[in-house]
This record gives structure tokens, sequence and C-alpha cells, in this order.
């Protein structure tokens, strides 16, 4: 009987899943799909003018990008530890993760608090605000300075970015929180944890979690610069190396294998959103 | 010893309130009030915008301090809220990210009531305002009236006997007003006069006030200005609005207003109703 359960469950699991697949394909804006097909023509269009070396035929860098993702030696050759494109995918997909929690975490609770507290707000917001004012690349020399080659001088760099954007929106989304729900929470005997639990933290998640994804996009770039200017590996490495090379093929192949990941965690984000913040309307 | 059974509920003492504004000058929006409210009075405030209704009704509640002068419920002088004065603001003060059946359960699980008792408290409370239907919904699927119904819900669950309403039916329409008028109403009365809550209902309309209250207290400029008892009997008509009695009091409060007739006030205001 329990065998029957399961195999309904599993039956269900997977219409569900059918039917989100086909909700996700009818939401595709046709006139998405003819702007990426406009861009590859103009692209092949010019590739018969230009010398592959200059620029590689859309096909080049798709086959391209099977070829080296699962096997790429050359790259040893270069000095990257990992011979594959996955690899150092993952390498920086880690090293995103890792410094988007970390800075989301710094930044959500700091912009919070410094929303409810006077002194928090006056120590932190010069900090954050000078900051977010400086182009955040430029520490990043400093960083290697003090961290060296690893990880960890990149992932600070992203921690740090990502901390100055959530920072500003939880502030913000506190802020703006209408002080009504506060007041109710306090008449009906709410405590102040309990006040920080259910009102302040559920009524800013939505606005907090759209800067999660503002700040997720932007973190694969930094991530990859960050590793550019000096790491063993990652999606950064390759791409230094095999600018190294004069390899436009293998560099567009990598940039299109950094870019579709990118495009498939922020689409997971999205789907994390709306469940998250059902109750409102705005994240729908 | 004494003996007597003490039945003030409320009790103002020489409250005042006073306001910074932000171009330094001192407002003062509550002056030298002193009121006693017994239990399980209906009491409406009134008055102009700006009369400070609203900021005592806050300092009663707890959210705001009184800048002089002392506050004392069931005896006890009070400081910050407290559960045992529930309050219905005139914004919606409903929170969105809770279904209904846990926003009229909220004040019960702050305290720790377990799930199922409060649970039950509040189905009977949703019940009582006629939403058991909508008790999964989402805020914002409601309507304002609604979410009215939903606010007085919650703060008759949580058992507060004192309840404070500031201006709670002001943004709603004139049918959606007068239905949750008779809700509230229904539920203060449900379990006969000895088990009536106590209530403050700051409103700024005057039928209003003479559908609902035993007593009207009329403010002006921060200050207490009359003290009106209503005896008419509940439930009132259209008919006990014509009473003798209630017509000498409806007079007295737009006299108040400076609506008395043959002022300007209200030679202006039938003017606009007749649509001019």
């Amino acid at each position: 009987m329990s065998l029957t359960a399961r195999s309904k469950t599993q039956s269900d699991l997977s219409g569900s899943l059918f039917s989100r697949l086909k909700t996700m394909l009818a939401a595709l804006d046709p006139f998405q799909i003819a702007g990426v097909i406009l861009f590859v023509a103009i692209w092949q269009s010019l590739t018969l003018r230009l010398p592959a070396i200059i620029l590689p035929t859309p096909l080049g860098v798709v086959e391209r990008l099977f070829a080296d993702f699962l096997s790429a030696p050359a790259l040893s050759y270069y000095g990257v530890s990992e011979a594959n494109l996955y690899g150092n995918l993952i390498y920086t997909a880690e090293n995103v993760a890792v410094a988007v929690i970390a800075g989301s975490v710094i930044g959500i609770l700091t912009g919070l608090l410094s929303a409810r507290f006077g002194l928090m707000r006056a120590i932190v917001d010069p900090i954050m605000m000078t900051a977010g004012t400086v182009p955040i690349l430029v520490a990043a020399p400093f960083l290697l300075i003090w961290f060296g080659v690893g990880r960890a001088s990149a992932v600070c760099l992203v921690v740090f970015y990502v901390a100055v954007i959530l920072y500003v929106f939880a502030q913000r989304a506190a802020t703006n929180l209408d002080p009504v729900y506060e007041e109710s929470a306090r008449t009906l005997g709410a405590t102040p944890r309990q006040m920080v639990r259910d009102i302040l933290v559920p009524a800013t998640v939505p606005e907090i979690l759209g800067g999660l994804r503002i700040a997720l996009a932007g973190a694969w770039g930094l991530e990859a610069i960050a590793e550019l200017l000096g790491s063993q590996s990652g999606v950064g490495k390759v791409l230094e190396a095999l600018a190294g090379a004069t390899d436009p093929q293998g560099i567009m192949a990598t940039l299109l294998a950094l870019g579709l990941t990118a495009i498939i965690v922020d689409a997971l984000a999205a789907l994390a959103v709306s469940r998250a913040a059902s109750w409102s309307a705005s994240a729908r | 010893m004494n003996t007597r059974v003490d039945s003030r509920m409320i009790e103002l003492v020489h409250v005042n309130r006073s306001f910074k504004r932000a171009d330094g000058q001192t407002v003062k929006a509550v002056q030298d009030v002193s009121v006693v409210v017994e239990e399980g009075e209906f009491v409406c405030l009134v008055g102009p915008s700006g009369c400070g209704k609203s900021t005592l009704l806050q300092m009663v509640a707890g959210l705001l301090e009184p800048s002089d002068g002392g506050i004392a419920v069931a005896g006890k002088e009070i400081s910050g809220p407290g559960r045992e004065r529930g309050m219905v603001f005139q914004k919606d003060s409903v929170f969105p990210w809770m279904r209904v059946i846990d926003n009229v359960e909220y004040g019960l699980k702050c305290r720790g009531v377990a799930a199922a008792q409060r649970r039950d408290i509040a189905r009977t409370y949703l019940a009582r305002v006629g939403l058991a239907h909508v008790e999964r919904a989402w805020p914002r699927e409601l309507s304002g009236g609604m979410l009215k119904r939903v606010a007085i819900a919650t703060v008759f669950a949580n058992g507060g006997r004192v309840l404070l309403l500031d201006e709670p039916f002001g943004a709603l329409d004139y049918v959606t007003r007068r239905q949750l008028q008779s809700v509230l109403l229904n539920l203060w009365d449900e379990g006969g006069s000895a088990a009536r809550r106590t209530i403050l209902f700051v409103t700024h309309d005057v039928d209003e006030a003479l559908a609902l209250a035993d007593r009207i207290l009329v403010f002006h400029s921060g200050r207490q200005v009359d003290d009106l008892a209503v005896t008419a009997e509940r439930p009132r008509t259209v008919d006990s609005l014509l009473l003798p009695d209630m017509v000498a009091i409806k007079r007295k409060l737009l006299a108040h207003l400076g609506l008395e007739e043959g002022s300007a006030a209200s030679r202006i205001a039938a003017s606009h109703e007749a649509g001019v």
C-alpha cells in the first residue's frame, strides 16, 4: 500500500514538474527569442567578413564549449590547476555562494539594525556609503597583498560588494515599513525579539530578496574579475590564460558558460523569491 | 478594610502631552485631561481633527508617554503597551505576511498559548465577525471592510479587557461602516452587560458616536470640553436617533464642532450637501 502511495506522489511530483516546465516555456517571450536569433544572425554575418582569430563563429563557440566543458588539456599548460571548464565553473560558483551568503548575512543584519538603532546607523552608514561609492575593484590589489592568490581575496571582494548592496536594501526596507505593524504587534503583547522575528524580518523579505538577486548577478562578474587579477583556478583564471594564448573562441565559450550558469542561478533565485514572498503582490 | 469593588477601569489624571514640531515650536496636543471610565463602558471621543483625541488614545495604549500626568488601567499605572489593552488602528494593521487566521492568533501565540487552543479561539472570533470562510486567505485578498473585521477579531481573541479604537471605520463607505458598527456592538455585548469590555472609540463622525456610545467625551484644542451621557436603548435604530434626548445631544455635538445651525460653517456644509 505504501508502494502505491509512493508511486502516486511520484507521479504527482513529475506531473507538477511537467506543468511547471510548460508554464515556463509559455512564459518565454517570442520577442526575446527573436532577439536572440537576430543577435546570432548578425554575429554569423560578421564572421563572413572578419577572420576567425578576431571573431569566431557562433557554432564554433558552442562546439568549443562542449569540447572544453569536461576536458581542456591545454589549460594545464597555462598554469590553470583544473584542466576543464566545469571544474573552474564549480570553483567560481563555490566562491560566489560563500561570498553571497556571508555578504548578505553581514549586509542584512547591519542594514536592519541601522534602520532601528540610531547609534548603529551613525557608525555603519559612513563606512557603507564610502564603500558603496568607491569602485570596489580598486581594493583587489590590496586584498591580494593581504590574502594572496587563494580563494580568500576574491571571496573577500565579493563579500564586500554583496554586503554593501544588501545593507542599502535591508535598511530601506526596514525604514519604509509602516510603523503601524510594529505598533500593532506591541499592543498585542509581542516582545522585542518576537517583533524582529515576526514583523521586521518577514515584512522586509521581499525587498531584501530583490536586492539579493541584484547582488548575485553582479557577484559573478566581480568574482571572475578578481580571479583574473590573481588566482590559480576559476573562470577568471581560465579567461586570463586564454587571453594570453590569443584564443577568442575559447574566451567566448568560457564567457558563454559563465553567462548561462548565472542565468540559471538567477532563475532559481527568482523562483525562491516568489515562494518566500507569496504573500506580497509585488514579489509575484 | 476596603471591600468596595472598584469599577474604575481607566483613569487619566491631569494628563498633558506636547510635541516639538520640526520648526522648534512646542505644540500642546493634550492639556490637563482628567477622565474616569467605568468598567464595561463604551466611550466615544469626539472632536475636530487635531483636537488631541488620537494622541490621548495612543497614550492609553502605551505607544506614547504623557509629558505630564498619570494613566492607570485597572488600578495600575501603565508603562508601555500591554495585551490587556487591545488597539484597532485607522490604518490597516493586519500583517500582510500572515494568513488571516495567523493574524487573529498572533497575540495568543506571543504569550505561548498552545496551538490547538489558540486556533479554536481564533476560529470562534473569525466566525463572530463573519469571516470563517477566509481563514486561510492572505490579507491582500480581502477588502478594506474585511481587514477591519480581522483587526477586530484579533483584539477580541487576544482577550484584553480594554479596547482602544482609533477612527477604525473612518476610511470605509457608509454601508460597510454601519455593518462594522453592529459587528463591534454585538461582540461587546455578547456576554451580557457584566462581561462587557471597556471601549474607548475615537471618531469624528457624530452619528457614529450617537449609535455606539454610552458616553461621549468632546475634545477641542487638546482639552476635554464636554462629557455627554447617551442613555438611549440599544440597538439604536433610525427612530432612536430622533428621540428628543438624542437630538439634544447631537445639537450639542454639532455646536462643539462649530456646526451649529445658522453658523457660517454649517451654511457652508449645508450648501455642500445640497450640491451647490
